[in-house]
């Protein structure tokens, strides 16, 4: 393998210098001359027929520029990432709380607060439905249609029913899992004007084409007509995947010919964002006597709230990693998407699988103390590797599973055991495995991204890019890809990315696909350039093109590297001398098969990733409180291309799931959430992480670019289901509900008394 | 119209006189007015310290504080920190350490961490972590955040 210079080397973030001197301008911080103040009127409740919006007396105070409702709305009245059930101004059926009614624009924002107050709206509550299962009840009231069952993923593999009967072990439990908030500090916001006939829109967004297609839809224009650029995005993790200020924006901005500013407050943040979907989890696992898996059974109900979303994508993640990352020769998977009254689910990082991991790795857990054998040893002899059957009968493609990063988090968690010097007294310390897998890229369905790349006459190159950078890096990365495969500096390649009006598609930043996808894509891009450049340079040295090596922005003749040879920059010229130009373009698309609707077969993906967690904790036994002490955390991410970056993701992902595994919980009550703050939501600060050791594991992908799989999700996946194992290793209780609060902790433990 | 008041104050070592309505909050003085954007509203409920400002030498949320509250005060914003031409020290480390990510936490966080190294240029990896615990981030998971801290204060003597 020849060696990177720049591909596996901790550049520095392109944007971090702006980021550390506050200049940086986020949506919130752009400003206009003339700019208009927005504001959107929600329901107070979750359920009702509308009957009127009368907005006559906001309409008419001073300062008040423009006030939308439905009847305003061009094109189509509906958005939504998979179907377009959610209306961009409710006209007849409220279905949340928080359902948008009205949009003020105005000169001051309290004058637009003032209008909100004058727009009557008059309503029939109807009766709502707030509990996934009674909602697929025949009777329960409906919110959308005849049935708030919107989908239903099946996956079958092998004869369940014989493998259960021959089993010498079963285990089954109901897992519970809760709605999880994102929580980006940067709150949605966004900008529009017009720029001649064309709307400019720029917000906090994970996937400007998606946002362009949704706004020309409702507008009723042309795509081309809607230039959608991404502004600064303070985080994103699956909350800015759907579309949140742009629409009103673009219909404001067309109806005023003003710039028009939106930005939501931590409050509407919370209510109108999509949130991870709450779970009931019924799960059956049949293991012979020497633990070896026999069958899994696996029921997930999952509370997608009032409108679809990104809904049924996460359900079936669920149901297609339901498994874990283990060898089941017999699997029988139902997973439901079903609508409620509730705040709407969506796509939240680990996408559905995290919901999985902590059931299956409890799973794993029991079988394991029921055979005799140790934690680790029932994952390792269970693991999935290179050839082995997913239950969707997929192939693994390479690699030895989780062996490669269960081996050094386990490792790195003995040598430090070894060491703490720890007397039990009323806290009790354990320690939890949990693994993971997670496919990169949308499941089972096309999700291309692209690339242009325009190598300018001085040797410095533009790369164009529709993949959002929202904090991950993705800007960076993709720019190590160019320099690397042209010979190039890392600082000679400018990244423009998601901007409508000048990138390609980059699909969304989601699925942990952008360092795969939009990274092949921009490798393409790149080897388009090169393949000019190489022949070009074969024929002024007279030798064979794959002679010819870019390398520190130079031009060389392998075996002749010490010979002056010609910079790039020279090659350049001589191509435009010959009226050459040097752009490339790429795209990329994984090769997968879609899932069968009955049996859920198919490949759904190209490639995996896989990450094994070691915790240990310390379970207070007279008060419950649960602290995580150490996080070994080992992920594989094929190569890193940068590696300080992909630490600081396993850090950052694995915070995100400790939040999630011990206290993070959206509360609702009929509907309404009741923590709308960070005084009431809480995620983790910094005195609440353990020492974090993340391990980077590189069994490279032969279609990643050089070998490089995603890795933005899969760190989130494992971390609450070793929690909950180590809590049982510690004190000898199952919580077999998210989080692991003191409450329930304290409750277990009187239960074993 | 209720009456503005007038106010004078120290604001990245320069001095501020100007007109503010009573209710003004210090936050949206600095962001609309004066458009030092680096101070950011995360929640504007003192829960997130992405709008930490330093006033007199302690760290505050601005969006907790009304504008005619620094009369006769020292106010340092990021803007106040360093600039393209002459980084902080912390800002060098926070770039070379990793700790930036989507950025939006990063100039309260960098402000609290001046505070702590001003009083306390040695503190130890517990202080640190005190010392942040009012700025949430919810991309680093603080790690790379502490050690470009750390960094900083290793090089103090
Ligand atoms: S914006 Fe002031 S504390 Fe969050
Ligand atoms: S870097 Fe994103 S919130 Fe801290």
């Amino acid at each position: 393998m020849e060696e990177l210079s720049v591909v596996g080397k901790s550049v520095i973030r392109k944007d971090a210098l702006d980021k550390v001197l506050g200049k940086t301008r986020y949506s919130a911080d752009i400003k206009m001359p003339g700019m208009l103040y927005v504001k959107v009127l929600r329901s107070t409740v979750p359920h009702a027929l509308v009957q009127k919006i009368d907005v006559t007396v906001a309409k008419a105070l001073a300062g008040v520029a423009a006030v939308l409702t439905a009847d305003d709305v061009p094109g189509l009245n509906g958005h939504g990432i998979i179907i377009k059930d959610e209306p961009v101004l409710v006209k007849d059926k409220i279905r949340k709380i928080g359902d948008p009614l009205a949009v003020v624009a105005a000169e001051t924002e309290e004058i637009a607060i003032q209008a909100l107050k004058h727009i009557v709206v008059e309503l029939e509550e109807l009766p709502a439905v707030f509990d996934a299962v009674e909602a697929m009840q025949d009777d329960s009231p409906k919110v959308h249609g005849k049935s708030n069952i919107l989908a239903v993923r099946k996956i079958f593999k092998g004869e369940i029913d014989e493998a259960f009967a021959a089993a010498d072990i079963v285990v089954e439990n109901v897992y519970y899992t809760q709605m999880q908030e994102h929580s980006y500090i940067e709150p949605e916001a966004g900008i529009a004007y017009m720029d001649g006939n064309q709307v400019v829109i720029k917000a906090s967004t994970q996937n400007t084409h998606f946002d362009c297609r949704e706004v020309a839809r409702n507008l009723g224009v042309p795509q081309s007509r809607i230039r959608m650029i991404q502004a600064p995005t303070g985080g994103g993790f699956g909350g800015k995947l759907d579309v949140s200020v742009q629409i009103y924006l673009a219909l404001l901005a067309m109806k005023t010919r003003k710039p028009v500013r939106l930005v939501y407050s931590r409050e509407e943040s919370i209510i109108a964002s999509t949130k991870r979907h709450p779970c009931r989890i019924r799960y059956r696992t049949a293991a012979d006597k020497q633990g070896k898996l026999l069958a899994v059974d696996v029921e997930a109900i999952a509370d997608t709230g009032a409108y679809a979303s990104y809904g049924p994508a996460p359900v079936t993640r669920l149901a297609v990693h339901a498994t874990g990352p283990y060898e089941v020769p017999n699997v029988r998977i139902y997973a439901y998407t079903v609508y409620t009254n509730n705040p709407t689910a969506g796509a939240m990082r680990g996408f559905g699988v995290p919901q999985a991991a902590f059931a299956y790795e409890q799973q794993m857990d029991m079988i394991a103390e029921r055979v005799g054998i140790s934690p680790l040893a029932v994952r390792m002899i269970n693991s999935l590797k290179k050839g082995s059957k997913m239950a969707t009968g997929q192939m693994i493609p390479s690699g030895p599973g989780i062996s490669s990063t269960l081996l050094p988090a386990y490792d790195k968690a003995i040598q430090t055991k070894a060491l703490a010097g720890y007397e039990p007294s009323v806290k009790k310390r354990g320690y939890g495995l949990g693994c993971m897998f997670f496919g990169v890229g949308n499941t089972g369905q096309p999700n291309p991204a692209g690339a242009f790349l325009d190598l300018l006459d001085d040797g410095s190159a533009n790369l164009m890019v529709g993949a959002a950078d929202i904090g991950q890096g993705s800007n960076t990365i993709l720019a190590q890809i160019v320099a690397e495969e042209l010979g190039m500096d890392f600082e000679d390649v400018q990244v423009t990315s998601a901007d409508t009006g000048v990138t390609p598609d980059g699909g969304a930043t989601s699925a942990s696909r952008q360092t795969y996808i939009s990274g092949n894509a921009t490798l393409l891009a790149a080897k388009e350039v090169k393949q000019l450049l190489l022949a070009e340079a074969a024929a002024l040295f007279g030798v064979a093109q794959d002679k010819i090596v870019l390398k520190n922005r130079q031009v060389m003749v392998v075996g002749q590297e010490s010979k002056d040879g010609i910079s790039i920059k020279q090659l350049i010229t001589v191509c435009r001398s010959k009226g050459k130009m040097t752009l490339g373009h790429g795209w990329f698309n994984p090769s997968t098969t879609a899932l069968d609707d009955e049996t859920g077969q198919g490949e759904p993906y190209e490639a995996y990733s896989f990450g094994s967690q070691v915790v240990e904790v310390e379970v207070d036994t007279e008060t419950g409180v649960v602290e995580v002490l150490n996080l070994y955390a080992a992920h594989d991410v094929g190569q890193a291309i940068n590696p300080l970056h992909v630490q600081a993701q396993i850090e950052g992902g694995s915070i995100m799931g400790l939040g999630y595994g011990l206290y993070e919980d959206m509360k609702k009550v009929e509907g309404k959430i009741k923590t709308s703050s960070f005084a009431t939501y809480l995620i983790p600060t910094s005195l609440d992480i353990p020492s974090i050791q993340a391990i980077i594991v590189e069994d490279k992908a032969d279609t990643g670019p050089f070998g490089a799989k995603g890795l933005g999700e899969t760190s989130l996946v494992p971390t609450a289901a070793a929690i909950a194992n180590a809590v049982y290793d510690a004190v000898g209780i199952r919580i077999k509900s998210l989080p692991i609060t003191p409450e329930k902790v304290l409750r277990a433990l009187e239960e074993t008394r | 119209m209720e009456e503005k008041m007038k106010i004078k104050f120290l604001l990245n070592k320069k001095n501020i006189e100007v007109e503010v309505l009573p209710n003004r909050r210090l936050i949206d003085f600095l962001r609309d007015d004066l458009d030092l954007i680096g101070t950011k509203l995360g929640c504007g409920e003192g829960d997130c310290g992405a709008c930490t400002v330093i006033i007199n030498g302690k760290t505050a949320n601005s969006c907790l504080v009304l504008a005619p509250q620094v009369d006769g005060k020292e106010v340092i914003t990021i803007e106040g920190l360093g600039d393209y031409d002459k980084l902080d020290s912390l800002q060098q480390a926070f770039i070379d350490e990793g700790a930036v990510q989507c950025g939006f936490c990063t100039p309260g966080m960098l402000l609290s961490a001046k505070t702590l190294l001003d009083e306390n240029p040695k503190p130890s990896r517990e202080e640190i972590m005190r010392s942040m615990s009012g700025n949430l981030c919810r991309c680093t998971g603080y790690v790379k955040i502490a050690n470009a801290i750390e960094k900083v204060a290793n090089a103090n003597n």
